[in-house]
This record gives C-alpha cells, sequence and structure tokens, in this order.
C-alpha cells in the first residue's frame, strides 16, 4: 500500500489527528509533490470543515441546568431516605431498650440516654408542651407571623424531611423562664406514618442555658438530649435563639437524626 | 452524610462542566430539543448513580458520552417510535392551521436571516435522519465532541477500524445528502466535478501501517 493507494485512509487520519509525527511528516512531504493526493486531500480538508461546522449545537438552555439540579437533589433525598430506613431497622418496631442504646451509641456515638434532672428551662419547656394550647397562627403566614410577634431575625427551622409541613404556631403566654418562647408544629411523614414535631423557640439563651443532658454531636453540631416526665427533647443553642424539639412517636435516635438535617434558619451552625 | 456532599460537589465540578458538550451531542442524536432536554438529565442522573464506578483520571467526557449514547439507544429510539404514531394525528391538524403560526414566528427575525437559518438547520436535521445510527454517532462522537477513534471504539463497543469506516461512510453520506439539500435550494450550483462513490474507496489504516514496516524493514 502505497501512500497514493492509501489517501483517503491518511487525509482522514491526518485531519482526524490519528497519525503519528512519522506518518504525518511522511504524507505531508507527499502531497508537495503529488497533485493528484493534493486534491484529494483538499476535498477531504474543505468536507471536514462544512461538517464540523453544520454539526454545531446551540448551548444547553438554563432551565435544563435548573432541572439537572434539582434531579440531583431528589437523587440525594431517596439515597438518605433508604439509608435511613436501613438505620431505622435497627431499632425501630419491638426493639428493646438495650437494642436502642447500642443502636444510638453505634450511629450517633452517644452515651446511653439516662433519666436525670433535665435542666430548668428543658422541664418547664416539655411542661408548657403537654399543655395542650391552641395555635394562633396557621398554614403559609407562620413564617411571616413568627417574624413580627416574636422575633424579627428569625425564620421556622426547615425541617429536612420530604413531605414536611409547618402547621402552625402560637407564643408561650408566659414564656420559659423568663425567656419570651413560640411553639411551631409540624406535621412530617417518616416512613409512610404522619406525627407531629413540636419546635419551641426561646429567645436570649446562653449556650450554658440549655447544656444539660447528654451532648450529641451529628454534622458537626453540637446537640443535647434530655428526658423528663417520659418525653425525650433534643435541644439545639444557636445565635442566642434556643431550639427544644419534641415528638413523642420517634425514637431518640431517630429524633436526634432530624434535627441534625434540620436547618435553622437566621442561625449559624 | 459528609461523604454524600463531597461526592455531589465533585461530581458538580468534574460533570456538569460539560452539559454544553453533552446537550450538543443530544440535540444531534435525538434531532429535537425536547428529547436532547431529557435525554441529557437522564444521562446525568445515571451518571451520578454511577460516579463510583467513574475512574478518576480517565476522560470524563468520553464516559458520559458513552451513557448519552448508550441512553439513547435503548431508550429514545423505543419512545420515538411511539411517539411518531401519535405525531402523526398532530402532524394533519397543524397542517391545516400551522401554517401560519409559523411564518408569524420566521418573521421576527430579519426575514432573509430567518429563511436561511431556517432553511440550513432544516437541512442538516434531513440529512442527520438519513444516515444510519451508527454512523451518525461516530460522526457526532468525532467531529462535534473530538473524540479520539479509540474512545470512540469503546462507546461503540466496536474496533477502530470499525470506527473508521463508519466515519468516512457516514461523513459521505453527509456531506452529499447537505450537497443534494443545497443544490436544491440554489444555494451551491451545479460543478462539474465528478462524485466519488464511497463504496468505491476502503480505508484501512492497518493495512497501509503494516506495509510501511515491510518497507521500512526492507530498507
Amino acid at each position: 500500500m502505497t501512500i497514493c493507494e492509501s489517501i483517503d485512509t491518511l487525509a482522514m487520519a491526518y485531519l482526524d489527528d490519528e497519525l503519528a509525527g512519522e506518518e504525518r511528516r511522511e504524507l505531508e512531504l507527499h502531497l508537495t509533490e503529488c497533485t493528484g493526493c493534493r486534491a484529494r486531500f483538499d476535498d477531504e480538508r474543505a468536507e471536514h470543515a462544512m461538517i464540523e461546522r453544520v454539526l454545531a449545537a446551540p448551548p444547553a438552555p438554563d432551565l435544563l441546568r435548573a432541572r439537572i439540579g434539582r434531579a440531583l437533589d431528589s437523587e440525594d433525598a431517596a439515597h438518605d431516605r433508604a439509608a435511613r430506613a436501613r438505620r431505622s431497622r435497627w431499632v425501630l418496631p419491638g426493639a428493646s431498650i438495650l437494642a436502642a442504646v447500642a443502636a444510638i451509641a453505634v450511629f450517633v456515638g452517644v452515651r446511653p440516654v439516662h433519666e436525670r434532672d433535665p435542666g430548668a428551662v428543658a422541664a418547664e419547656a416539655i411542661h408548657q408542651q403537654m399543655r395542650n394550647l391552641p395555635l394562633e397562627v396557621r398554614g403559609p403566614n407562620t413564617g411571616p407571623w413568627l417574624r413580627a410577634n416574636f422575633e424579627p431575625n428569625v425564620e421556622p427551622p426547615q425541617v429536612e424531611e420530604p413531605g414536611t409541613q409547618l402547621v402552625g404556631a402560637r407564643l408561650l403566654p408566659h414564656g420559659i423562664n423568663g425567656h419570651d418562647g413560640a411553639m411551631l408544629a409540624y406535621q412530617i411523614n417518616l416512613n409512610g406514618s404522619p406525627f407531629v414535631l413540636s419546635v419551641l423557640i426561646v429567645r436570649d439563651v446562653r449556650d450554658d442555658e440549655m447544656a444539660d443532658g447528654d451532648a450529641v454531636q451529628v454534622n458537626g453540631r453540637t446537640m443535647h438530649v434530655v428526658q423528663a416526665d417520659g418525653q425525650v427533647m433534643v435541644t439545639v443553642v444557636a445565635k442566642h435563639m434556643g431550639y427544644m424539639f419534641m415528638a413523642p412517636e420517634l425514637s431518640t435516635n431517630e429524633l436526634v437524626w432530624l434535627v441534625g438535617r434540620t436547618t435553622l434558619v437566621g442561625a449559624v451552625w | 452524610m459528609q461523604a454524600v456532599k463531597a461526592q455531589r460537589s465533585e461530581f458538580e465540578r468534574q460533570a456538569l462542566a460539560h452539559v454544553d458538550a453533552l446537550y450538543g451531542a443530544a440535540y444531534r442524536l435525538t434531532r429535537n430539543p425536547r428529547d436532547a432536554e431529557d435525554l441529557v438529565q437522564d444521562s446525568l442522573l445515571r451518571a451520578y448513580r454511577f460516579w463510583d464506578s467513574f475512574q478518576q483520571n480517565s476522560n470524563c467526557k468520553a464516559w458520559l458520552l458513552r451513557i448519552v449514547t448508550n441512553t439513547f439507544i435503548n431508550e429514545y429510539q423505543r419512545r420515538k417510535r411511539s411517539r411518531e404514531v401519535l405525531d402523526a394525528a398532530t402532524a394533519e391538524q397543524e397542517a391545516t392551521d400551522g401554517v401560519l403560526v409559523h411564518a408569524a414566528a420566521n418573521d421576527k427575525q430579519s426575514p432573509e436571516g430567518a429563511l436561511l437559518a431556517h432553511s440550513v438547520s432544516d437541512d442538516v436535521q434531513r440529512a442527520l435522519d438519513q444516515l444510519p445510527d451508527d454512523f451518525r454517532t461516530a460522526v457526532i462522537l468525532c467531529d462535534m465532541q473530538g473524540l479520539s477513534y479509540k474512545e470512540i471504539a469503546e462507546i461503540m463497543e466496536c474496533p477502530v477500524g470499525t470506527v473508521m469506516s463508519r466515519l468516512f461512510r457516514g461523513r459521505k453520506l453527509l456531506a452529499s445528502a447537505l450537497r443534494e439539500f443545497a443544490l436544491a435550494e440554489g444555494y451551491l450550483k451545479p460543478t462539474a466535478t465528478t462524485k466519488i462513490d464511497a463504496d468505491d474507496r476502503t480505508i484501512d489504516l492497518e493495512k497501509y501501517r503494516a506495509a510501511r514496516a515491510t518497507r521500512e524493514g526492507s530498507r
């Protein structure tokens, strides 16, 4: 096979940058000497350029980028749900206290929860939460209402659990141990069953005021697990706001997990 | 949880940089913006799920294009066939009341510009339609995406020699289809150049290289 016999192959491989250095030089030299091959080569090059030009396509629309971002978000959420379902199976139905304690120790690295003095703020919070006062606001107005009536720099915590709904809120008429407070109610669907999560928010809290109970670290956030009147509560202090989470239907492990994934808007974790 | 976040940002950094390229390939493969968007989204979601299996240090764009190509072959061809049946019904309706709408839309650009842009892109799509899938895929991966013969061979799961002959014939078919449209529309004047039939030519780099090695050896 001479160069002339292989000119189609060589021209194509040359234009596609697939020839080795020595092969390139041979072809280039040949093209200066052979007018027939030169003509064929020039035709190929023109065709090559034309095809590249006509194939040019528009860039991806911005909406597509946004769609992809959302698709990845829901993929992440599905991944988290699957991981959680695996964890929950360890501790949920019929599991003994021992299994629950072991699971907590393994998955969130916490010491066993003891019934002990929950601290004055938490004890009062639990007491207040158990009095069933009606909500003062319901639905989508809850956020604005909270800013107007409680604290302008705070938003309802964002519980990052799909299917979560903020039901409403009310102020705590007597506050909690001298702190202004508000109570928020959420409805959450976890593993298919709906339950209520209540969150108490109190203002002007020092970090050490709600440090009773067992300290837990989740996602680099410090929270405390306390127990009183048979109720488990998870507390967090952020930007001088105290948050207390309660959900009687959840295991301690699940509640800790849920709070670890909750965004406190206007607060720094 | 942290691991998931790290994986997400790494995926965004490496893979999402190629969205334009993937959309371009999908646009030419599906020949339809709506299908192209779906194809890119499905492919990237699949890529994200299997990100573990992507070998770092290898060509990310080639890996993504492989997923786009496979997804297209497996799903979009099938979907397209079932939709064509539906489209045939609506086309009849649009043929009667759609003509005016179409003309109005084109008037928004400069009349000549609109006409030219419209015909040229139409011609490209019609020319691509005429290509067998394997030829079209090879041409898109090479001339649009700049992949090497070896990378295309891996994506299409065939020898490099097959890639070369698909590319050669695909380009000839595409060029001659475009030339016909250009002639028919009056963009190109017929010339005396005789058309060389692609089927008469053989593309075989290995054979040339073997012959060349023999020559070198005997020198």
